[in-house]
């Protein structure tokens, strides 16, 4: 083999004090890694929205034009990415070391997001209670599964600041917390992404 | 394990967060959305455009915030999500994209679809 | 929210009634019977040597991925033993129930199995043997060696491990639940549509095979994120990308196909779930469904799925191949090329598995010419393992045999595929079992590459070497058997046999059903051998003194340390100096160069948490199964409060001390230093090969 040397004086065989990988370095990836998963998750959604848009698979149930509301949508737009906006900035003052200003930042993140899940759950309520829910056709399966699958990942991220809200005055800035909001910064931002997809997708190009 | 004794807020990850590009994220986002909405509610552009143009939009968008919202760029902190992104994205367009194709050709040689004037002035992706 | 199912349902047992137990199914008794004694001999043997806190705290709550790896192969064999014993029932029934007068016993018409019944063994087997034997065995190996190959002290989240091993136990237990309570799928492995939804399967069958599927992919999700991040992350000093074992390379390539592969089939079985839980027209017939919509997103899952099952085989064979051919590989380059060519390409083709869909000729145009292109890497590789046996000296030790069936099976299932992927042929055999004969020769080679890496690892996690003769019965037995029956099934899809007959009605299959039966006898003798091989290894084990690299031949770098392997697998992180380290090493009489000083080794803290995790997640699924709701719901709550205590532990590890370390190491050493003087007559006669 072409790189294949005779060992000299100056090979060494073992490396005593070698340092292996960063902690918080490895957790982000693997986040990183996760989230790309669960970006092919939502391809597949979409891929299924997108075979059951049509109207025969609304079985004479609404199509997409009758549901959808894109200015409602841009309000929901903005609500996301505020929120998105406030949780980057609340990583920022972390980096300044202000847990106080962390936790506002994170407080005003929740606050948005909830507006966000109160518009979107609202539209769902009100189409099933005309009965027009997941049950009714093809398509509004697809559509309600979409738009509650979103919901549920940020649900699921309003859980997870909750809990850095307590673990940031318990524990400080130490590596686990700080890997954590790293991770959680990804995850709703990534929320963020997923609906400006959702959006131009379901919303505008449907309407 | 190693590193756990330096600061963790000196980590590259952490020092990457900066005020101005998240804002720039938020506003450039916002703006972008914006154009796409007036003109979803023009509803002057034939449909073939119209999904041509706001899909532009929205890739702009998404561009945007993988700079200034993810700050992904192609230091050695970040240079793995990078790559394992650019692996990624075209499994993305395969999955819709093929799909989508073997449906079109799908319906088009096995179903009925309704021809009524609503759903004639209904396009979507598959027709 | 309460879906209409059919049969009583109660607000504490959901639909579990004492009807759901199949007490009067005589095959069922004995299965019954013969488990519950297995499972009685082990419980009893540990509570007889009082095992249970060993077992707990060396075994339950271990988060090294060694013992992982094992206990992950263990499940896939025990698994492999049930879907073999599946196996067995197809092929028997299909050569009894055959022709119209074929006589019928046990409530069947013909043959030994009533078709309800007959469904579920197929399913079953098929479920089984790809998700719950295959890919645990090979996720084994994963475990085991990459780290080891690397150069790390363990995989980059251990706890994490932990928590994917026992999201897959959870499942497996959930599918051999099914046996006695309720009953599983009747719809095949893939979960033909509209078969699946309820209105066709009312049971809970397809709920079984649903939530088990779901509840271990989340496990080889997980499993994806935690080697990437190990590879990227974790090689050791002067390990470059391009001095990386192949096995290394392969593993990362199947795992990227795992990591965004699952996705997709766990979005499939979720829009099959809230078909059947919410009442909603994703896959149903009228109301707005699409039935190929289900069948597209599975197999988009299920080609590269299939891929992440080849991969990590043909790993293992480019490790076996050299060491026993005392060559370096051939076109290491082109090897790892190849391996990401063949990923990629898996991610094109999976139209394949449906052409008499009904698309236009455009697209299954497009899908055969992208399914024969994987044939160019593929053909890369293996003539890559030829000139790597051109000239070498080779040892036909035992896993050197099974890695060369494995190539044979790889040549024959790969033309056979190549037939498959033209629409032409496609049209007239898909759905018959020379598809099924097509996909058990990749299949059996997976399984071929899986008893090579067993024998070929073996010692080095375990200090002592598989009985070699008892190992060469076996394989002979097993290999004959093969071509047997699966000669004859590929005869069979040509006489117009079609996949998954209860009843086989042409009287002119008959000799080639009995030729099957013959290699299935074949098979169940190299099983005895199988089993006889363990026995006479465990009892012969103090005879042996293994070395550090008990083969004398082997190139990589896990073959650096200790046999059997420490727990803290190197006591110092070696410097890698080239690509075949160990060879490298051997050549310059290095291989025995302990490091000079010893340092303190940070350790992960063992964990409970993991088995609870999974146990509430077999939970969990048993109660979405049965539908009750109150469990389901407490075990999910629980699921979550679980991650969030584990997120409140600072789980600081513990450090050993250099001069633990160093006694260790000294303890470790004796045993390598008799064994030295044995070998060494026979390392100089196996002096390197170039
Ligand atoms: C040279 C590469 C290969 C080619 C060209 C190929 C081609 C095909 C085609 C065209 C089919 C569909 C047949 C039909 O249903 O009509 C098929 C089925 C199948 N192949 Fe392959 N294949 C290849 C490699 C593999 C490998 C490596 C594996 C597994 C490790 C595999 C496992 C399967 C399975 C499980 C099925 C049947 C699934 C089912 O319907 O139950 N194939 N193959
Ligand atoms: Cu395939």
């Amino acid at each position: 083999m072409a790189n294949e040397t005779a060992p000299t004086a100056n090979t060494q065989l073992f490396r005593p004090g070698y340092h292996g990988h960063n902690q918080i370095s490895a957790r982000t990836l693997g986040f990183w890694l996760y989230m790309l998963s669960d970006a092919l998750l939502f391809t597949a959604l979409f891929a299924s929205y997108a075979v059951l848009d049509t109207p025969m698979n609304a079985a004479g149930g609404p199509v997409a034009s009758q549901i959808v509301n894109p200015i409602e949508g841009f309000w929901q737009t903005i609500a996301v990415l505020g929120s998105v906006t406030c949780y980057s900035l609340a990583t920022v003052a972390m980096k300044n070391g202000k847990r106080g200003g962390t936790a506002v930042g994170i407080i005003a993140a929740i606050v948005l997001a909830l507006v966000f899940l109160a518009f979107g759950v609202n539209d769902l309520a009100t189409l099933a209670a005309h009965g027009d829910g997941m049950d009714r056709s093809g398509y509004l399966s697809a559509y309600f599964v979409l738009i509650l699958t979103h919901a549920i990942h940020m649900g699921v991220g309003i859980l997870w600041m909750l809990v850095m809200l307590v673990q940031i005055p318990l524990f400080g800035f130490n590596d686990m917390v700080v890997a954590r909001m790293l991770n959680l910064r990804m995850f709703w931002q990534f929320q963020a992404t997923i609906w400006v997809c959702l959006y131009v997708y379901v919303y505008m190009i449907g309407a | 394990m190693a590193g756990s004794h330096s600061d963790p807020l000196a980590h590259p990850e952490v020092r990457q967060g900066s005020a101005m590009r998240y804002i720039a994220g938020f506003v450039s986002t916002v703006v972008l959305m914006g154009a796409a909405l007036i003109v979803t509610m023009r509803h002057d552009l034939p449909y073939q455009s119209f999904v041509e143009l706001v899909g532009g939009l929205a890739a702009l968008a998404l561009f945007s915030q993988a700079t200034l919202f993810y700050g992904l760029d192609i230091s050695r902190a970040q240079i793995w999500k990078g790559v394992s992104l650019i692996l990624t994205l075209p499994l993305f367009i395969i999955t819709v994209g093929l799909t989508v194709w073997m449906f079109q050709s799908l319906n088009q040689r096995t179903m009925v679809m309704p021809t009524s004037a609503a759903a004639a002035s209904q396009p979507t992706l598959l027709q | 929210m309460q879906l209409q199912v059919p049969g009583p349902w109660s607000p504490l047992l959901g639909r579990l009634t004492l009807n759901a137990i199949p007490y009067e199914n005589p095959i069922l008794q004995v299965t019954f019977a013969v488990v519950a004694l297995i499972g009685l001999v082990i419980v009893g043997l540990v509570l007889y040597h009082k095992k249970v806190g060993y077992l707990w705290r060396e075994w339950l709550t271990t988060v090294d991925h060694k013992k992982i790896g094992v206990m992950y192969i263990i499940i896939g064999l025990v698994m492999l033993f049930r879907g073999f014993a599946d196996g067995l029932l197809i092929r028997t029934q299909q050569v009894l129930a055959n022709g119209p007068h074929a006589a019928g016993m046990l409530g069947a018409k013909h043959g030994f199995l009533p078709p309800f019944h007959f469904d579920q063994v197929y399913s079953a087997h098929g479920t089984i043997m790809i998700l719950f034997a295959a890919t645990p065995i090979l996720t084994g190996f994963q475990n085991i060696v990459v780290p080891l190959q690397i150069g790390a002290r363990d995989m980059a989240f251990p706890y994490m491990n932990a928590v994917s091993l026992w999201l897959t136990t959870a499942a497996a237990v959930l599918v051999m639940i099914s046996l006695f309570v309720g009953d599983f799928s009747q719809a095949g492995w893939v979960g033909l549509i509209p078969l699946t939804e309820l209105p066709y399967s009312p049971g809970v069958g397809v709920d079984y095979w649903m939530w088990a599927i779901q509840i271990s992919s989340v496990g080889t999700t997980l499993n994806a994120i935690n080697m990437i991040v190990t590879i990227v992350d974790m090689r050791a000093p002067g390990m470059s990308w391009f001095r990386m074992p192949v096995f290394s390379w392969t593993t990362l390539s199947t795992n990227i196909i795992g990591l965004t592969a699952f996705p997709v089939l766990g979005v499939a079985l979720a829009l099959l779930g809230a078909d059947r839980y919410l009442g909603t027209h994703f896959f149903t017939a009228g109301m707005g469904g699409n039935l190929m919509l289900y069948t597209n997103l599975f197999w988009i899952w299920g080609h590269p799925e299939v891929y992440f099952l080849i991969l990590p085989t043909f790993g293992v064979i480019s490790e076996v191949i050299p060491a026993f051919s005392e060559k370096p590989i051939f076109g290491y380059v082109t090897m790892v090329a190849a391996t990401f060519a063949i990923a990629g390409i898996s991610w094109l083709v999976w139209l394949h598995h449906f052409f008499t869909m009904g698309a236009g000729p455009d697209i299954n145009g497009f899908f055969s010419v992208a399914t024969m292109l994987v044939g160019i890497p593929t053909g890369v590789k293996v003539f890559n393992w030829m000139f790597t046996l051109y000239r070498g000296r080779i040892t036909y030790s035992v896993p050197m045999l099974w890695a060369m069936f494995g190539l044979f099976l790889l040549l024959v299932g790969g033309l056979t595929g190549m037939m498959l992927a033209i629409p032409a042929i496609n049209y007239t055999v898909h759905d018959s079992v020379f598809v099924i004969a097509h996909f058990h020769c990749m299949v059996l080679m997976v399984v071929c590459a899986g008893f090579a890496g067993v024998t070929y690892w073996f010692p080095k996690l375990f200090g002592f070497k598989l009985d070699e003769g008892w190992g060469k019965a076996f394989f002979w037995t097993f290999a004959i058997g093969t071509v047997t029956v699966f000669s004859a099934m590929f005869a069979l899809g040509f006489e117009g046999e079609t996949r998954r007959l209860d009843w086989t009605f042409n009287t002119a299959w008959k000799p080639m059903l009995v030729v099957e039966e013959v290699g299935m006898v074949l098979y169940v003798i190299s099983l005895v051998f199988f089993a006889t091989m363990l026995v006479v290894s465990i009892r012969n084990r103090h005879k042996q003194r293994l070395a550090a690299d008990p083969w004398g031949t082997s190139r990589t770098l896990e073959w650096l340390t200790p046999t059997p392997v420490p727990f803290y697998n190197y006591a110092v992180t070696p410097q890698v100096n080239t690509r075949d380290e160990l060879a490298w090493r051997r050549k310059y009489g290095l291989e025995n160069t302990k490091p000079d000083v010893y340092e303190d080794i940070h350790m992960p803290r063992n964990s409970g948490l993991p088995v609870i995790l999974g146990a509430l997640a077999g939970v969990w699924g048993f109660a979405m199964i049965w539908r009750i709701w109150w469990l389901a719901a407490i075990s999910l709550v629980g699921i979550v409060l679980v991650v969030i205590i584990r997120s409140f532990d600072k789980n600081a590890g513990y450090h050993l001390q250099p001069a633990e370390v160093e006694a260790m190491e000294r303890d470790l050493a004796i045993g390598a230093i008799m064994a030295e003087q044995s070998d060494r007559a026979h390392h100089h006669t196996h002096a390197e090969a170039h």
